[in-house]
């Protein structure tokens, strides 16, 4: 089917007009009312930086960095986290649907930020006790840290940044605990008790028959999970981890450049989070062609 | 079977009995060993937990840390011979990272106070400061004296868990007092004419007045409180605190401590660093 050219009618300009005014207005209020002075031209050495002739990331790039590795891993784990609680939920044992209920359920109606606190305070001193993880950080050979500074964080911040993947992860994963159980539930019916009758056990129904089938529902909200963990990783500024909106509000408070470092900070999300949703859409066509 | 359970009970108090002598003998050599200074030594590396705050501690734009903290944190390294990671934190969670071992000293311009000093330790001050008043001309512009704070109409800002906010209570409490998690908030609030009055460490009042002579003033100059400004750290732990009162001690006879205050409070030249 041929879409066809849509032509812009009365409305749309109006609608444009409008906010191209609301535009307009908030920026004619910060340069008379608030007589706001601009200073762009600070701006682009705090996201590169040149170095003796050559360019590196300043704070603001790698704070950019720090919160894609910190969305990764919290993604990656909470796919496990949701995938194994997800089958907990439409399991046949009682005592895992209660479990994964319950899992789901705390972590759904508590605020993202307490959670943090919590896990802050209590989950970060019980890790670096147990694991000792400061004195492994710290003691790594030189080249596992740099290996570690590119794929996590620096060795100095490791403890911080594993507290940030775990606690993000878990929240997140309750999320995925019911995408996962969605999925497997919009397998029909006709479809576990065809494979019963067949004679596979119920592993094998799970794995051969139903979860293939559950994928395809189960990743395209999976890639909307992700934009969602980028998004959210920005309350992590709280626990001070170095993400890029720690490092705006440390440069905020540095060069009181107030305006200017929202806007970029909100550029450098917009660029990320686009970027994110473009890909999961080429990736829900490409799973729809299959079909 | 109850009979032989009291026995065993009996006998373990009795192992437990005769090894206390023993355990008093190491408490003395264990509490050095468990201070923060012998750790720091052992790995080599002093952890300070700080808090952006102009021109106490911020970020150049390299990305680098400066300001007076820094200065004082490097000096004290260098000092112990060991190695210093700084820990940027948020000030609203600064003491609870203390005492959740995120860093082992907060050198961080922290006042002491009665309060603060019953969860932590204070080190001997090793400078003071005080509580400065800076005001917005388009909303306090009829504000001459502390008096005239004082009032339900004015709207008086200050950074969350600071001691202006714990000031800004207490010498006006009839005053609408709102706070911030930080000082950029707070001057952005005086700046679109929101709140009245800012309560702020100084030197922050007098540089935020004449970096914006237009939108603000400083109404009462100078300080009205004098604080102490010290080291904190983790209670139960004497070494720790004997070395750095010393040390501040031998900063503060030498003069390089007020060789440092000058730089950073005096003068602005290090501002081209900043952007």
């Amino acid at each position: 089917m041929q879409q066809k050219r849509y032509k812009p009618v009365l409305l749309d300009y109006i609608l444009l007009a409008l906010i191209g005014g609301g535009i307009l207005y908030f920026y004619w209020q910060l340069e008379n009312e608030l007589q706001y002075e601009w200073d762009w031209s600070a701006i682009p050495q705090f996201i590169l930086r040149n170095k003796n002739g050559a360019w590196e990331p300043n704070f603001l790039l790698e704070g950019l960095l720090t919160t894609i590795r910190l969305s990764i891993w919290a993604t990656l784990l909470a796919c496990l986290v949701g995938v194994i609680m997800g089958l907990a939920r439409v399991s046949q044992s009682r005592f895992a649907r209660m479990v994964s209920r319950t899992y789901v359920e705390i972590v759904r109606n508590m605020p993202p930020i307490v959670l943090i606190f919590i896990s802050y305070f209590f989950l970060s001193a019980q890790l670096t006790h147990f694991f000792a993880l400061d004195t492994v950080a710290q003691e790594m050979p030189a080249w596992l840290a740099s290996v570690v500074s590119v794929f996590f964080s620096k060795p100095s911040q490791f403890t911080q940044f594993i507290t940030g993947v775990i606690t993000l992860g878990l929240y997140e994963g309750a999320y995925i605990t019911e995408i996962v159980r969605g999925g497997i539930n919009s397998v029909q019916r006709g479809q576990w008790e065809a494979s019963a009758s067949l004679g596979f056990n119920r592993f094998d129904q799970l794995r051969m028959v139903v979860l293939p089938q559950a994928l395809k529902v189960i990743i395209p909200p999976l890639a909307g999970q992700f934009i969602s963990t980028i998004k959210d990783s920005a309350i992590l500024s709280v626990i001070s981890i170095q993400e890029l909106t720690f490092q705006g509000l440390e440069l905020m408070a540095s060069t009181y450049l107030v305006f200017e470092v929202w806007t970029t900070i909100t550029l450098m999300y917009l660029v990320l989070t686009l970027g994110c949703s473009m890909l999961s859409r080429w990736l829900e066509r490409a799973l729809a062609w299959k079909n | 079977m109850v009979k032989s359970f009291v026995r065993t009970v009996l006998a373990l108090l009795l192992v437990v009995t005769f090894c206390l002598p023993a355990l008093a003998q190491n408490v003395m050599s264990d509490l050095s060993k468990e201070s923060v200074i012998s750790k720091v030594i052992e790995r080599n590396k002093l952890r300070v937990g700080f808090s952006t705050f102009v021109p106490w501690a911020m970020k150049d734009k390299d990305g680098n840390f400066i300001g007076y903290e820094i200065d004082v944190m490097k000096e004290l390294a260098k000092d112990l011979g060991v190695e210093i990671e700084f820990v940027p934190t948020t000030w609203s969670g600064i003491i609870p990272a203390l005492l959740a071992n995120k860093f082992d000293v907060i050198i961080g311009g922290m006042s002491v106070t009665t309060q603060r000093n019953l969860k932590v330790n204070f080190s001997a001050p090793y400078d003071y400061t005080g509580i400065g008043i800076l005001a917005s001309l388009k909303k306090g512009g009829n504000i001459k004296t502390l008096e005239d704070v004082n009032n339900p109409d004015v709207v008086v800002v200050a950074r969350i868990g600071s001691t202006p906010a714990a000031a800004a209570k207490k010498y006006f409490p009839k005053a609408t007092v709102r706070l911030f998690e930080k000082e950029t908030q707070c001057v952005q609030e005086l700046m679109t004419g929101r709140a009245a009055v800012m309560l702020a460490s100084a030197p922050l009042p007098a540089f935020k007045a004449y970096e914006f002579p237009k939108k603000l003033f400083v109404p009462v100059k100078g300080t009205f409180t004098k604080e102490p400004i010290a080291f904190a750290l983790r209670k139960g732990d004497p070494d720790t605190l004997n070395v750095l009162n010393n040390w501040i001690q031998i900063k503060h006879d030498s003069g390089w401590l007020k060789a440092r205050k000058d730089y950073w409070f005096e003068g602005k030249e290090w501002e081209s660093q900043l952007k």
